[in-house]
């Protein structure tokens, strides 16, 4: 077999043009996630009353079901819902399905990566142990600050590695906005193979930038976690 | 000056303490004696609200509360009067020993960041480690790391400290150093409760020995009348038991 490496060269330069769409797609859904995410844990831990019971519920029934069903299932009902509600509930007159489908894909990764992060982040506050906790009561520090000074921060370095390989899953998964008729790498890709039939060269191109994004993400990581781990380290720094 | 009494604290319906009271005066040093599971951790926490007591009053200088209804202020106003040393140190990880001594001061109390390190450093001099101001927590041995547990709660200029066995998580040959930190400062007058099994600190630095035993508080006076004339046949038993060559004259 012959690969057309012309058209892989051009596919190449062309999906790059994705990068950034996936990018924006990972960010603002790592920004809506995360806080949402940190403050269901923190709710799990601090009281095991009837929202921990929901978030508890939201957790399965999203890490239950492939992400594929989800964003089926959302993009199928969300624009004519949201249609209904601004048209016939409040009387305005926004066309919702002239919106970018950018945000779609935003809503279904943000509903999916917040059940992911939820569990991320609960176990991470658990690496940290009560007794710090305990110990800044007695110190006289309030709940609030216990948790923003002493407790958070360990646990955000802990939950790094697992992070890592959740925004890693993120970037991957973002490949399947082109359901959403998102134009991001894949979908580009996939357009310009079909043109020619050249679809081994593009699905390696595919691959290729998603390594290089891929590798470049966990690089980052690594050097974030190097930084902010200092307190971990045994030999005098 | 403080006085606590009444507690009762079940876990289920394990009934842990049953009406302990514990009357401490200023510059006392209390040392709680008494078997394992026989509830002397839950009751040290029971005072600073680390538990939740089932019932029990307390009383410290012009404070005073049921310690199953204390209001969030109440209890914010016993703690910033209070210092705790723990079994396992629970220091912060993520916090220099320095830093770790400060933060009761500048984020709790307000002190100024300058001054708050002047009194940092003078509470790590004090228990000996000059050098570790900028040490992490896990760069520290267990001696050392309970030693800027007790710094950290001196530096906070507490009416009482409470330890709880503070040397018994330490390798035999760093108990001493940590002792030795206690010993100074009662002899500073600094007023504690301490739990602990060194029998020979309680001999020679109590004011107070109380014999804590199934949760009730079975026999309490100073050191020379528990160690050498105990009343009561369980404290007795407990001696001979962990003190191989007691002998008492009845
Ligand atoms: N958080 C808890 N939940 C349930 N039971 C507890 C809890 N903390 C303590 N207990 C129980 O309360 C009893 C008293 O425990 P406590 O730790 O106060 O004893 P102690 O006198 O400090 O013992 P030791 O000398 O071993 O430290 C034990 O039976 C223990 O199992
Ligand atoms: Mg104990």
């Amino acid at each position: 077999m012959k690969l057309n490496t012309e058209f892989m060269r051009e596919t190449f330069i062309a999906s790059l043009g994705g990068v950034p769409k996936t990018f924006l797609i990972t960010i603002l859904t790592l920004l809506v996630s995360i806080p949402i995410a940190f403050s269901m844990a923190l709710s799990k831990l601090e009281n095991k009353n009837v929202s921990s019971k929901i978030v508890t519920g939201y957790v399965s029934l999203i890490r239950g079901t492939p992400i594929v069903l989800q964003i089926l299932f959302i993009y199928s009902l969300l624009p004519s819902t949201l249609n209904y509600l601004i048209k016939d509930v409040f009387g305005l007159s926004y066309n919702i399905f002239k919106m970018n489908k950018i945000v779609y894909a935003i809503i279904v990764f943000s509903l999916n990566n917040i059940a992911v992060l939820t569990e991320l982040f609960r176990s991470a506050l658990g690496t940290v142990g009560h007794g710090q906790m305990e110990a800044a009561m007695t110190v006289g520090l309030s709940k609030r600050q216990a948790y923003a000074r002493i407790i958070i921060p360990q646990a955000l370095v802990a939950a790094l590695p697992n992070l890592c390989n959740t925004v890693i899953g993120l970037i991957k998964n973002t490949s399947l906005a082109f359901l959403m008729a998102v134009q991001e790498i894949t979908a580009i890709s996939k357009m310009k193979a079909a043109s020619g039939y050249y679809y081994i060269e593009a699905y390696l191109m595919i691959a290729l930038i998603y390594i290089i994004v891929c590798t470049v993400v966990q690089l980052l990581f690594a050097v974030i976690e190097h930084q902010l781990s200092g307190y971990k380290k045994r030999l005098a720094v | 000056m403080l006085k606590v009494k009444n507690v009762s604290k079940a876990f289920k319906d394990n009934q842990v303490l049953k009406k302990v009271d514990l009357e401490v005066e200023k510059g006392d040093v209390v040392v709680i004696l008494g078997p394992s599971g026989s509830g002397k951790t839950t009751f040290l926490r029971c005072i600073d609200f680390l538990e939740k007591a089932d019932g029990g009053e307390i009383e410290f200088d012009d404070i005073k509360t049921d310690l199953n209804h204390a209001s969030a202020k109440t209890i914010e106003k016993i703690r910033k009067k209070s210092a705790f040393v723990f079994q396992n140190y629970n220091l912060f990880a993520n916090k220099t020993a320095l830093q770790n001594v400060t933060e009761g001061l500048t984020v709790a109390r307000k002190v100024p960041k300058a001054e708050a390190i002047e009194i940092a450093k003078k509470a790590l001099d004090k228990v000996g480690l000059s050098d570790k101001y900028d040490s992490y927590p896990v760069q520290l041995s267990g001696g050392q790391q309970q030693r800027v547990g007790i710094a950290r709660a001196i530096a906070v200029n507490p009416d009482i400290i409470l330890f709880d066995e503070p040397t018994s998580a330490l390798d035999p040959e760093l108990v001493g150093e940590v002792l030795k930190i206690m010993r100074e400062l009662a002899k500073e007058g600094i007023t504690m409760i301490v739990v602990t099994h060194e029998m020979k600190f309680a001999q020679d630095v109590a004011t107070k020995v109380v014999f804590m035993d199934g949760g009730v508080v079975v026999e309490e006076g100073s050191p020379k009348e528990i160690f050498t004339k105990p009343k009561e046949e369980r404290t007795r038993e407990f001696l001979m038991r962990i003190l191989p060559d007691f002998d008492y004259t009845i």
